[in-house]
């Protein structure tokens, strides 16, 4: 009776504990909602989305071209692969193919990525567990990869610097060199990094044994990337779909045996030491050749082609041919500055007063009516009328220079078009697998983009590792898996 | 044999337990690292040195005369991701060039579009201010970030660097750069 009582008044249940979405080790904007016994974990609920900004939807609203630098916002922490993984797919949308030196290029700064997202992965795991001193260690080599992304694409974390077709930009030969010289010191600097946690009593009574999942476990729960290699599955896409250039390198896929944190701990580690490997290689067989692919269609022009009209020396203006017209009113209505009237049905003419020289006239005549006098800005109509010819009969380089700006005129404002269909195309980011599904209904946007984070699927997996452990293993389990908030909710 | 390795494994285990052996190697590290040079730098007395090509904020470019190169023809507006420059025209003018800067993303797309090179992205990444309205950039702030921050030869050797693609991209360029063996 007494008891009984007693049990009522002492009833004993979970209690129930918000973890995030501010706190220093979720690594973002993660929720976690405990239910704890004791300091037993029972159950966990991880709530997602505080930093949703629409990327897909995003994307259905910009051309592919454009779309580029929203991947960037994704993984900021390893933004370059995620720029490759989308021109990669974009790529196979189009049908096109990237000439050999950019995919060269493309895998050396990947691998890079992929260092520096490990480095900063370690550096935060460490923090998190209680290593203070690895962290400052992994974040002077992150530095040195994030100078070299700034020297070829001006940008640090946002680099924006493949494109759809190549790359931005040639890199410079400062850029080799110091790369070189990178990878000569890097395997030394993880052997300091070894030095501090690898057999720390600390570290390991942290990590051993804590959130293990099988083979199989983590196949079903989607996990990929060097998560699912802790559980010592070799998938990599790396090496069972290569993509640019990593049919041409020899590299190892580091597997752990027995799913902890530790074992996914050392894979990453093995993984920094074949990522260095694998850059040495490109490096020493990086071939000279072009670094934009030859096709006008999906490609922005030459700008230095685009000069005979374009160079301010030229002192361009633009004339109607009074006789070609058809008076369509479409450059009237392209105009800008409203310089062009006319009527229906009748000849249009430009009054050169109001002309701001922007060629949107050029461009949208289809008649070929619309011409350029070279050197006749500020003369009077009658003059421009002496002085123009027909768009035909223009020199070479300046009728070259027309077609480039009409091409440039319609990439940017139409986008490069993509077949119809749809095509799924997953590449091996530093986290784990990133695929882009893109429906196509054949204009320059993409009817429907769709993204596979590794992110998102790894924090669902974060019930089935947490709970049975402590509250404090939380923590390693979240390091472990290695998430970016910002692709999670994208 | 086999038992004398394990033995031999069993001691090894038992003085690593009682030696510490492994914390104080690290110890050693970090205390070696106390003498060597440090790698941090005090900001803002200390400046990293920027790479050229730095995707900062805006500034229009000026032509040998000094007047802007910008004809107003739109391209950049219509590239930008973030939609966030603005621009009219008036009397065979430019009459309103505004960047929103709170806005930009830094992609650096509008260099890439403009076919008169007439925007370049500088090098300032200091411009945080109380108001609103001092950091939306007007066309006249634009002209003379250009002569702040592109002085000189420097705004053509951007032009050639960083005015994206250019025939040399479809091509081999002589003097390109491939990996020259190792130094010694
Ligand atoms: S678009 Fe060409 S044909 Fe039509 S009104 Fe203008 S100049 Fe004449
Ligand atoms: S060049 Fe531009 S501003 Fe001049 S008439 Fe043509 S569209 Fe109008
Ligand atoms: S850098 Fe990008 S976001 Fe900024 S103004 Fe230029 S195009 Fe727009
Ligand atoms: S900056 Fe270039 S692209 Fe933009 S409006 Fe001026 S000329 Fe056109």
């Amino acid at each position: 009776m007494i008891q009984k009582e007693a049990e009522k008044i002492f009833e004993t249940r979970e209690l129930n504990v918000n973890m995030g979405p501010q706190h220093p080790a979720t690594h973002g904007v993660l929720r976690l909602v405990l239910d704890i016994d004791g300091e037993t974990i029972v159950k966990v609920t991880p709530y997602v989305g505080y930093l949703h900004r629409g990327i897909e939807k995003l994307g259905e609203s910009l051309s592919y071209f454009q779309a580029l630098p929203l991947t960037d916002r994704m993984d900021y922490v390893s933004a370059m692969s995620n720029n490759i993984g989308y021109v990669v797919a974009v790529e196979k949308l189009f049908g096109i193919e990237a000439p050999e030196r950019a995919k060269f290029i493309r895998t050396i700064v990947g691998e890079m990525s992929r260092i520096s997202n490990h480095l900063l992965w370690l550096a935060t795991h460490a923090l998190d567990i209680g290593a203070m001193t690895v962290f400052l260690y992994c974040f002077r080599e992150r530095e040195w990869l994030l100078d070299l992304f700034e020297m070829i694409c001006g940008a640090r974390l946002t680099v924006t610097y493949p494109r759809v077709g190549g790359v931005r930009n040639d890199v410079p030969q400062e850029f080799l060199e110091s790369l070189w010289k990178f990878t000569d010191e890097f395997p030394s600097r993880i052997l300091e990094y070894e030095t501090l946690i690898d057999q720390n009593r600390i570290w390991l009574q942290r990590t051993v044994d804590i959130g293990v999942i099988s083979a199989e476990e983590a196949i079903n729960m989607g996990m990929t990337g060097p998560t699912l290699r802790g559980s010592g599955v070799p998938y990599d896409i790396r090496k069972h779909m290569p993509y640019d250039a990593y049919d041409k390198v020899d590299f190892d896929v580091p597997i752990g045996t027995k799913g902890d944190t530790y074992d996914r701990y050392r894979c990453r580690m093995l993984e920094l030491r074949q990522s260095n490997n694998i850059i040495r290689q490109l490096i020493e067989k990086l071939p000279p050749g072009p670094v934009m692919v030859d096709d006008p269609k999906f490609t922005l022009p030459p700008k230095d082609k685009m000069m005979p009209i374009t160079h301010p020396t030229k002192e361009i203006a633009y004339f109607i041919l009074e006789k070609a017209c058809k008076g369509c009113g479409m450059c009237m209505r392209a105009c800008p500055a409203k310089a062009i009237t006319g009527e229906k049905k009748a000849a249009h003419k430009i009054n050169q007063a109001l002309c701001v020289n922007c060629a949107n006239c050029l461009v949208t005549c289809k008649f070929k009516s619309v011409t350029v006098v070279s050197g006749g800005k500020g003369l009077s109509d009658e003059k421009l009328a002496e002085l123009a010819v027909a768009p035909d009969q223009l020199p070479e380089d300046i009728k070259q220079a027309q077609q480039l700006l009409v091409k440039q005129f319609e990439f940017i404002k139409k986008g490069p078009k993509a077949p119809e269909g749809d095509l799924y195309v997953a590449t091996e980011v530093p986290k784990g697998e990133l695929g882009f599904y893109f429906v196509s209904d054949g204009s320059g946007k993409p009817f429907r983009m769709r993204l596979r984070a590794p992110s998102f699927i790894h924090a669902g997996c974060l019930p089935r590792l947490c709970v049975g452990h402590l509250v404090a293993d939380v923590i390693a389990a979240i390091g472990t898996i290695d998430i970016v908030l910002g692709e999670c909710d994208r | 044999m086999e038992h004398s390795v394990t033995v031999r494994e069993i001691t090894k285990q038992i003085i690593k337990r009682f030696t510490f052996i492994e914390i104080l190697q690290g110890m050693a590290l970090t205390l070696r690292k106390m003498f060597s040079r440090a790698v941090t730098i005090q900001y803002p007395k200390e400046r990293r040195h920027i790479a050229p090509g730095f995707r900062g904020q805006h500034a229009l470019a000026k032509n040998q005369a000094g007047r802007a190169k910008c004809v107003g023809c739109g391209l950049c507006a219509a590239i930008c991701p973030s939609q966030c420059i603005h621009i009219t025209r008036a009397k065979g003018q430019v009459d309103k060039y505004e960047v929103d800067i709170l806005r930009c993303i830094y992609c650096g797309f509008c260099v890439e579009a403009c076919p008169y090179g007439a925007v370049v992205l500088t090098e300032n990444y200091e411009y945080s201010d109380y108001k609103k309205e001092n950091i939306y950039m007007k066309k006249d702030k634009l002209l003379s970030n250009w002569d702040k921050y592109m002085p000189g030869k420097k705004g053509e050797e951007y032009f050639d660097k960083f005015w994206r693609p250019l025939s040399e991209d479809f091509g081999t360029p002589p003097g390109q750069s491939v990996f020259k063996g190792k130094k010694e």
